[in-house]
């Protein structure tokens, strides 16, 4: 399959008894951004270690650009880019100096590596940076310096751990948009983002908790799917409101958003009634309760309070 | 071969960036030199004295300038009671007194057998040993000179002589074993901290996914350090010849030659610290606890001979023992690869399995 950028095949990881990464399966096309969500500890980490070579799986398969992650991890290692979490290039070291390092390290040189340099100087805006020490980038630079170094080498696959985590939103915009500049050119992204609006911006998402994909799919087919509805409710005192209507029959959770409730049911009809019953009840005045449609982050939570069960059908 | 080039160049500019490395690699060789060559004298000379002189004739007189024209004596008082005398031994004034009692010429003149008494303060022994010696001298050749007793045709002439140091200057004895000490103390620290900040910085983790291997990342980083070490070993040597006037009796490039062979150990050891410490903390504390044993049972300041056996075995385990041989028999005897093979190959052997040992560890920590 030449269109398959990156496979996973009932991929597991085991250490000792512990299983951090569950018989994953997956597929992802070049020129896709595929996301990959889940909590800390949920074993994003691993995955990502053991695609780029540098873990090997107890069992399952993988592939990644063609290559075996089990038997050709070194093979594996000069197809890819990789932009950790930490800023981990040299801050010691210049920016031209970083990628002069890494470029040779990726096998370029001589003028093939100093215009391949200027290239990327220009694309991601770091030529007015060039000779400044990394370490002296604001964060956002940083991330872009990283990104810099990982497509020195034109990889067609890269994968990026949290590469906008605690970044101001316009440094994280325009990040983005450098991620889909690479992505238009057929460049295959693995990211793993925290950030819900992020998730949004992929082609495809995945949701992985205790080493189990729980959900896979595009993120606006995942929220038509989500088996319950979400209903906003505007109301006053809004804290008290919320411990009454979280423990009626038929409420899975209820968030706070501003002025408003959102409660995630599962019968919107009798839920409304019983809001309205227990409102009057205890003195709290509800001004409207509507439907509203369904976030990637009702996904998540509904996932993650324990919706597996509905999840697996 | 361009992955290590790469590593090795970065590796360069890092260090030239790094203020607080450079100021330590320029400034401990030389602030020991300085400690060594100047300030630690283990030649002992001038010793403060408090002469009693109870007796006051002309021999006595005689006896009081014997003493002040040897070097290692110097009369600072002449003392009018022994209380006078005691106090300033208590008090550190004097290291030792002459006394000499109010019959010191009138005994000797009825051949009677005169006394002289010394008192030497004996808290530091070296000082002390010194004193009692030459003091013994100082009298033998009192007598003589005095006619007291006769100038005898002894049936053994003995005529002992110094070799190597004639004049027994301490600073031939202890600035070539500087370079030991001085390379046995940077070199690994710099190298240990260097690999330990990668993985403090999370460097690492970039590196992993490259296609680079690990002993090209050991290579290119160990390359910078094996430059810097020798620059170390020349600075010493020059300042030790050309400032301090120690001659190089020996060959300049088996000097060298000897001086790689125990860098590599030191990288080695350097490496192996890198492995156990999480960061850059831990690596120099390791690197000084090694550092200990080796200054104080390799003989570079306390002669091996006179340790106990066990110490003594111990102390053959330490690479700095036969380094200081190499270099003492090199700069002060003279002596070529040959005639130092003793010493030559333990040392290569200890090069080799540290170095070898090092990869292998730092590989299986990298994977």
């Amino acid at each position: 399959m030449p269109g398959i950028a990156i496979s996973a095949d009932k991929l597991t990881r085991r250490f000792g008894k512990f299983t951090a990464v569950d018989e994953i399966s997956f597929e992802i096309p070049y020129g896709a951004i595929f996301g990959f969500l889940g909590a800390n500890g949920a074993g994003k980490s691993t995955t990502i270690r053991m695609l780029c070579g540098i873990l090997a799986p107890t069992s399952g398969t993988g592939k990644v650009g063609g290559f075996d992650v089990q038997t050709q991890p070194e093979e594996i290692k000069t197809v890819i880019g990789y932009v950790s979490q930490r800023f981990s290039l040299y801050s010691d070291l210049t920016v031209t100096e970083n990628l002069l390092f890494y470029g040779q390290i990726y096998g370029l040189e001589g003028t093939a590596l100093s215009g391949r340099i200027e290239e990327i100087l220009k694309m991601t805006g770091l030529g007015t940076f060039r000779d400044r020490l990394s370490g002296e980038l604001s964060g956002g630079w940083k991330q872009k310096l990283a990104i810099a170094n990982a497509i020195l080498h034109k990889p067609k696959i890269i994968f990026l751990d949290e590469p906008t985590a605690g970044l101001d939103p316009l440094s994280r915009r325009s990040i983005w948009e450098l991620l889909y500049q690479l992505a238009e050119g057929g460049t295959s992204l693995f990211v793993t983002t925290h950030y819900m609006e992020e998730a949004e911006r992929c082609n495809t998402i995945a949701f992985i908790s205790d080493g189990k994909i729980l959900k896979i799919g595009q993120p606006a087919q995942l929220k038509q799917d989500l088996s319950r509805q979400i209903l906003e409710v505007t109301c006053h005192p809004l804290m008290k409101a919320s411990r009454l209507f979280s423990s009626l029959e038929g409420v899975r959770g209820v968030t706070v958003y501003g002025t408003t409730l959102n409660l995630n049911v599962n019968d919107q009809k009798a839920v409304e009634e019983r809001v309205r019953a227990v409102a009057g009840r205890e003195g709290v005045t509800v001004t409207s309760i509507k439907p509203i449609p369904a976030s990637l982050e009702d996904v998540f939570s509904d996932l993650d309070s324990g919706g597996q069960a509905d999840a697996k059908h | 071969m361009r992955n290590i080039r790469a590593i090795a160049f970065k590796e360069f500019i890092q260090v030239s960036r790094d203020r607080r490395t450079l100021m330590l690699l320029i400034l401990m060789p030389m602030m020991q030199l300085m400690i060594y060559g100047y300030g630690i004298n283990t030649d002992v000379k001038h010793l403060p004295t408090y002469v009693y002189d109870q007796d006051r004739t002309y021999l006595s007189r005689r006896l009081v300038d014997s003493f002040t024209q040897s070097d290692y004596f110097t009369v600072k008082v002449q003392a009018t009671s022994m209380a006078q005398v005691y106090s300033a031994l208590d008090k550190g004034l004097a290291q030792s007194a002459l006394i000499i009692p109010p019959d010191f010429t009138g005994d000797l003149l009825k051949k009677k057998g005169a006394q002289v008494q010394m008192i030497i303060d004996g808290t530091d022994s070296t000082p002390a040993t010194v004193a009692l010696n030459s003091s013994q001298a100082i009298i033998n050749a009192f007598m003589q000179n005095e006619g007291l007793i006769p100038v005898q045709v002894l049936p053994i002439d003995f005529r002992p002589r110094l070799w190597y140091n004639p004049d027994l200057k301490s600073t031939y004895f202890m600035l070539p074993g500087l370079i030991a000490l001085v390379l046995q103390f940077l070199v690994p620290m710099i190298t240990a901290t260097a690999i330990v900040r990668e993985k403090e910085r999370g460097n690492i983790e970039q590196l992993l996914v490259t296609p680079i291997k690990p002993y090209q990342l050991i290579l290119g980083k160990i390359i910078p350090y094996i430059f810097i070490g020798i620059f170390i070993a020349t600075s010493i040597i020059t300042t030790m010849h050309y400032l301090f006037v120690v001659p190089i009796h020996g060959s300049i490039v088996t000097l060298f030659f000897m001086t790689l062979v125990y860098l590599v150990v030191c990288l080695g050891i350097g490496l192996w610290a890198s492995t156990v410490a999480d960061n850059q903390q831990q690596a120099s504390q390791l690197v000084m606890f090694l550092a200990m044993p080796s200054i104080l049972l390799s003989g570079f300041i306390f002669p091996r001979e006179s340790m106990p056996l066990w110490v003594k075995d111990i102390s053959y385990l330490i690479p700095m023992t036969y380094f200081l041989q190499i270099v003492r028999g090199i700069i002060l005897k003279g002596l070529g690869f040959f005639d130092l093979i003793g010493q030559v190959w333990p040392l290569l052997l200890m090069a080799v399995v540290v170095i070898v040992f090092s990869i292998r560890r730092f590989s299986k920590r990298m994977a």
